[in-house]
């Protein structure tokens, strides 16, 4: 297959974002930080002669258990006492965590989620194989979540049920959404026929940070692979509800890449594409810290 | 339950990329730091000392907290035994991905029933499970109560609160354990330290 349509351009927001430990913005933090709250945030803590800091105040999903419980203030902080004493009678300091963008300092590299979708036999694993290395040698960490591999382990609860098939990829998406925070580019190649889905996953990741790589390969040519033998079961009735024959495979109407299928004898190899892949995620800053 | 006739549908997809490349391009191997212990014990300040540290050192690592969790890949899950249940092996099946990506993946959670955590502990193949059990005593741990939960869980608004009227099973083999030294509970840099030493003894912060 051949032919890349590159969309343009979702714009893209680096480094800009709190990553899930609630970090705030900067590029790169000294040893030590520390932001002033006013006093109404202090939080007494036990009386000892040792240091020893608060773990963060958080509403904790625990708390939530009764009906009639009201909701702590939401913060995150840890004190910090010197010598026993606060520091000033009325601040409280408090220390920061490790934050997305130290990560991508270190990895020097922007987290994303390359979200490659399309029919069975379309080429994701294999564009997905091609990409993580052609972005390995450049020194770039990905990692690839398998729709197949993910359902031996996190999703092995999950059967091909309607729900299921939703829950399955709200989890790829929520540990994808995880792995980008890492710094991590992360790819997800999965057929996640449904575009309500596609979108749910897309909506939990700030603007630019979600890729959707759709790959635009005929009925007929991914049939015709038939690489798990899969479209001759559906065929003969023995799978009920397979992509494409007898399930709807809903195409993307906004993506940022397509990779179009233009011939069998064509010349673009699965390589080719990565690179085409990865020229748009240089463009858009992901591959530097 | 495995998916009901579905299995030979499924294949593994092998990539000329794997754990000793990523392992390779980080300088480090990955493994699963899973600090357990009571509310208020410590382990998210921990959590959060010991990735600077990691970060320190050019290490990186990356902490899955139980909280942060429940907001995001767990927050259909409720409070019920089979959910607490399910939070825990979601929580060690994500971990275990982030460690065959090569990350120091540092899971910091109550975790309080042995088998779940071992049976975490059993879904890495290697010995790349390090268990870190924060062994403060309850009336610290209360005394402290950060998040005002024991407060609330004595005042009978929580039930089923760890420590309170729900066990905390402490383990019987972890790799690290962090106590109280004459009273006094270790500073958090000093507790990192010696969750690195035992990452460097054992050649995690390499790779060969």
């Amino acid at each position: 297959m051949e032919g890349l349509a590159i969309r343009a351009s979702r714009p893209s927001v680096f480094c800009s974002l709190p990553g899930l430990d609630g970090d705030s913005q900067r590029k790169r933090p000294p040893s030590d930080v520390f932001l002033k709250l006013p006093a109404e945030n202090r939080k007494i803590v036990a009386n000892s002669a040792s240091f020893h800091p608060i773990s963060a105040v958080n509403v904790s999903a625990q708390a939530s258990l009764t009906a009639d419980f009201p909701a702590l203030s939401e913060t995150n902080l840890k004190e910090r006492r010197v010598n026993g004493k606060e520091k000033a009678e009325n601040i409280v300091w408090h220390e920061s965590s490790i934050c997305r963008c130290d990560r991508q300092q270190l990895l020097q590299q922007k987290g994303c989620v390359i979200w490659i979708t399309g029919l069975s036999g379309s080429g994701k694993s294999t564009i997905a194989c091609a990409l993580s290395k052609a972005l390995f040698e450049r020194g770039k960490l990905t990692y690839t979540l398998d729709g197949d591999n993910v359902r031996h382990g996190l999703n092995r609860d999950l059967t091909f049920k309607s729900e299921h098939r939703t829950e399955n990829i709200r989890r790829i998406g929520e540990v994808a959404k995880l792995f980008a925070d890492v710094g991590v580019i992360c790819i997800a190649s999965l057929i996640s026929p449904y575009r309500r889905d596609r979108d749910a996953c897309r909506s939990l990741l700030p603007e630019g940070d979600f890729v959707e790589v759709f790959m635009d390969v005929p009925l007929p040519v991914c049939e015709s692979r038939d690489p798990k033998g899969l479209y001759k079961l559906a065929r003969a009735g023995k799978i009920k509800g397979f992509t494409g024959i007898d399930d709807p495979y809903e195409a993307p109407l906004n993506c940022e890449v397509v990779l179009k299928h233009t011939g069998e004898d064509s010349s673009c190899s699965p390589r080719q594409m990565a690179e085409n892949i990865i020229s748009y995620l240089q463009n858009k800053g992901y591959l530097e810290g | 339950m495995s998916t009901v006739g579905n299995s030979t549908n499924i294949f593994w997809q092998e990539s000329p990329i794997g754990k000793a490349e990523r392992q390779k391009l980080l300088n480090q191997k990955g493994c699963v730091v899973w600090i357990t212990g009571l509310s208020g014990s410590g382990k998210s300040t921990l959590a959060c000392s010991l990735s600077r540290e990691l970060n320190n050192r050019g290490k990186l690592s990356y902490i899955l907290d139980g909280d942060n969790l429940r907001h995001g890949l767990n927050k259909d899950l409720g409070f019920k035994a089979e959910d607490r249940v399910e939070n825990i092996r979601r929580v060690g099946e994500v971990a275990k991905l982030f460690a065959d990506a090569g990350l120091i993946c540092i899971a910091s959670l109550i975790s309080p029933y042995r088998k779940d955590r071992d049976a975490c502990r059993e879904m890495m193949q290697d010995s790349s499970f390090i268990e870190v059990y924060m062994n403060m005593s309850l009336q610290l741990c209360e005394a402290r109560d950060p998040k005002g939960l024991y407060k609330l869980a004595r005042a009978g608004k929580i039930k089923g609160f760890t420590g309170i009227d729900d066990p905390y099973e402490s383990p019987l083999n972890c790799e690290i354990e962090l106590k109280e030294k004459e009273g006094e509970c270790p500073s958090p840099v000093a507790m990192a330290e010696e969750v690195i030493s035992y990452l460097e003894d054992k050649g995690f912060l390499q790779n060969e």
